[in-house]
């Protein structure tokens, strides 16, 4: 490198960390933060002549939306738990080399692509009272119509959005660890076994807490998303309560101005108590 | 997210676009107007869930627009109408130039419309400009108010709708035909019918019919919102209501959240009757196969609600002369009988046939109607008055509060 012209992105990719960053946190603050602080505005009423906290306290003191928060919390925890558990299991599994583990990882992998709408609406097709499945079991005289099987969708313990998210979400923590994994190498774990640790020994106490890091980011990730998201309990969710999210959508597409501010308020409750929780999880560690 | 890159993206087509003031624009005759509209666009944002629809829209008149006056026709489809309301309102409220809006005209009506006329967000006072507006009678009731509001030249009318229910014949051949007889139906068949829950626009609508029985017909709610009125009509409402709520679908514990999903169920035989505030919707499904050819659609002896849709402008639209272009092309004879056309839409027309000219007239009376759609005279001779949006939304949130928590 000695002697050689050094080109503009080089000089700035020496240069203290903040420079060479700023490009992304530019997009981030203006796109990202903007959103965020025209949000937070609207909830306390600001462009619309006046500026206050009615919109919060309206919000804060109505049981829909405490019974709306608790049901996007129950989507999210579980969904985040069983998508853990699962991934986790599956990349212990993928590690292992065996015939076919090529294709066994793409076939694991391969849900990646579809968007969170498209599978909602497939587990609407398998598993609603009129799905594939209700169809299949009635033919078989398991069950006598349609009615007989049972609600997995717009149902009440959100089963329906659950599995959306569990096997939309299973690969996504699989292949962070599988990744992590390879990272680590066999070293550890060997080092362990030649210790005289058991195979179920070494896994328990050398990889998975050096797992775990990846694992906590991964499964950040997913309760952000389950707890944000609108389109899946839109399409599998039940009329009442309805998650967090789609309560927020209902009051901006009311026709009544005065529930904008509503609307804005309940938005910023879920970034809110996502970030808070995260940021126990996170810390916690 | 799809629905937010339009919209941005309509914003950008529009930023580029020659602001028209309207003021300007009233003062100068219609073959002026139609000048200055040559050459340009429209963004019409309208509710999209419906090919045919979306089809009549793009297709003949973007076409008719491209071709006679050389003007692009832009559709931005919705879900719900309030969507380009919440537009038009963030853009006036960040004081942006008062005519380089991104929306050029909503299809519309209720409580969208209160929302915008109360805001000042619509443009007003240019139907005598449109020539076409002369075939509209606008004495009328029925369009001089939607939804109770009155219009006041502020939006233009469309297409007239009335609610119907449908069964099937082969299913069902003695549904029941009006409110109390339903509810009793209901009773009999356990599971077999639902609907949507408000604030649904079709789940809210049957709601109100229910609303209507209780109070012991439409005429008891005809006025201004009266809130002793409401409390005790309100009471028996949700009193009915829960009454039946263990014998609907999933024993009431859910209810579908669009009625597109009651669509589904009603194909997939999982209840037995269907209602929609278009009846034209039954022939398309029957068209489109989703519906078996022995469905069938049908009024109530009690009455059915109808209503008339609109066309309305937005004050800070950039393209108000093309969008006035627009609104004279749907309101004339030839256009309103293509949208009358059963395999085009099989919309009942805003305007007097008698009024248009002996081609059109012809066409109108020559209609054909799809087997499963009740003619438009059947259904009108049952015809409720829309109720004020103060009581529509009254209606709503008591449901919500009451029935559907």
């Amino acid at each position: 490198m000695a002697g050689s012209a050094t080109s503009a992105i080089e000089v700035i990719g020496r240069g203290h960390p903040w420079l060479s960053l700023a490009p992304a946190l530019c997009v981030i603050a203006v796109l990202f933060g903007g959103g965020l602080v025209l949000g937070l505005a609207g909830s306390f009423g600001m462009g619309r002549g006046g500026a206050g906290v009615d919109a919060w306290i309206a919000v804060l003191s109505e049981g829909r939306v405490w019974r709306s928060l608790g049901l996007s919390l129950w989507i999210a925890f579980a969904s985040t738990a069983l998508a853990c558990l699962i991934g986790l299991g599956a990349a212990l599994l993928l590690r292992r080399r065996f015939p076919g583990q090529g294709l066994a990882r793409l076939l694991f992998q391969i849900n990646l692509t579809i968007p969170h709408a498209v599978g909602a609406l497939g587990i609407l097709w398998l598993l609603s009272q009129s799905g594939f499945v209700s169809r299949l079991s009635a033919g078989a005289g398991l069950i006598d119509g349609p009615a007989g099987f049972p609600a997995l969708t717009q149902d009440r313990f959100a089963i329906g959005i659950i599995a959306h998210y569990v096997w939309k979400e299973v690969p996504f923590i699989g292949l962070i660890l599988l990744a992590n994994m390879q990272s680590l190498g066999d070293d550890p774990e060997s080092a362990a076994r030649s210790l005289g640790a058991s195979p179920f020994a070494a896994m328990r106490l050398v990889l998975l807490p050096l797992l775990m890091p990846a694992l906590i980011r991964a499964g950040a990730i997913v309760f952000a998303f389950s707890f944000g998201a609108w389109e899946v309990p839109v399409l599998l969710g039940q009329s009442a309560p309805v998650a967090l999210p789609v309560l927020a959508w209902q009051r901006f597409t009311d026709p009544d101005l005065a529930t904008r501010p509503e609307a804005m308020a309940i938005a910023m409750l879920i970034a809110l108590v996502a970030a808070l929780l995260i940021r126990v999880a996170m810390v916690r560690r | 997210m799809t629905r937010m890159m339009t919209a941005i993206g309509a914003l950008l087509i529009a930023g580029t676009a020659q602001a028209q003031d309207g003021d300007a624009l009233l003062a100068m005759s219609w073959d002026e107007i139609v000048e200055t509209a040559r050459g340009g666009e429209v963004n019409i944002f309208m509710w999209g869930g419906a090919d045919t629809i979306n089809a009549y829209v793009s297709d003949y008149i973007g076409g008719i627009l491209a071709d006679e006056y050389d003007i692009t026709l832009n559709r931005v489809p919705l879900a719900d109408t309030a969507e380009a309301v919440n537009i038009v309102l963030g853009e006036v409220e960040a004081g942006a130039g008062m005519d380089d809006g991104a929306v050029d005209m909503i299809w519309i009506n209720g409580e969208n419309f209160r929302t915008m006329k109360q805001g000042d967000l619509v443009w007003c006072g240019y139907v005598d400009k449109l020539p076409n507006a002369s075939l509209v009678d606008f004495e009328n009731p029925a369009i001089a108010n939607d939804f109770g509001v009155p219009v006041e030249g502020c939006e233009v009318p469309w297409s007239r709708v009335q609610f119907a229910f449908a069964h099937d014949t082969a299913r069902t051949p003695e549904p029941p035909r009006s409110i109390p007889e339903l509810l009793d139906w209901i009773e009999a068949n356990p599971g077999r019918f639902t609907y949507p829950a408000p604030p649904d626009f079709t789940g809210a609508a049957f709601v109100r019919h229910v609303f209507t029985h209780a109070a012991g017909g439409a005429d008891a709610l005809v006025g201004p919102f009266d809130q002793e009125k409401f409390d005790a009509v309100a009471a028996d409402t949700w009193e009915i209501l829960n009454g039946i709520e263990p014998h609907l679908w999933r024993e009431g514990v859910t209810y579908p959240t669009s009625i597109t999903q009651l669509q589904q169920m009603f194909a997939n035989q999982e209840v037995d009757l269907f209602f929609t505030y278009d009846p034209a919707e039954i022939g398309t499904a029957v068209e489109n196969g989703i519906f078996p050819e022995t469905a069938m659609s049908y009024g109530l002896s009690d009455g059915t609600l109808a209503n008339t849709n609109y066309m309305a402008i937005p004050v800070n639209a950039a393209n108000k002369a093309a969008a006035l272009v627009t609104q004279n092309l749907l309101l004339s004879g030839e256009a309103q009988l293509e949208k009358a056309q059963p395999e085009i839409w099989g919309a009942a027309a805003v305007i007097e046939p008698s009024r248009a000219s002996a081609e059109v007239q012809e066409g109108f009376a020559t209609l054909e109607r799809h087997p499963s759609v009740v003619p438009v005279e059947e259904l009108g001779q049952a015809a409720l008055p829309e109720l004020t949006p103060d009581w529509t939304r009254a209606i709503e949130d008591g449901w919500i509060r009451n029935v559907g928590n």
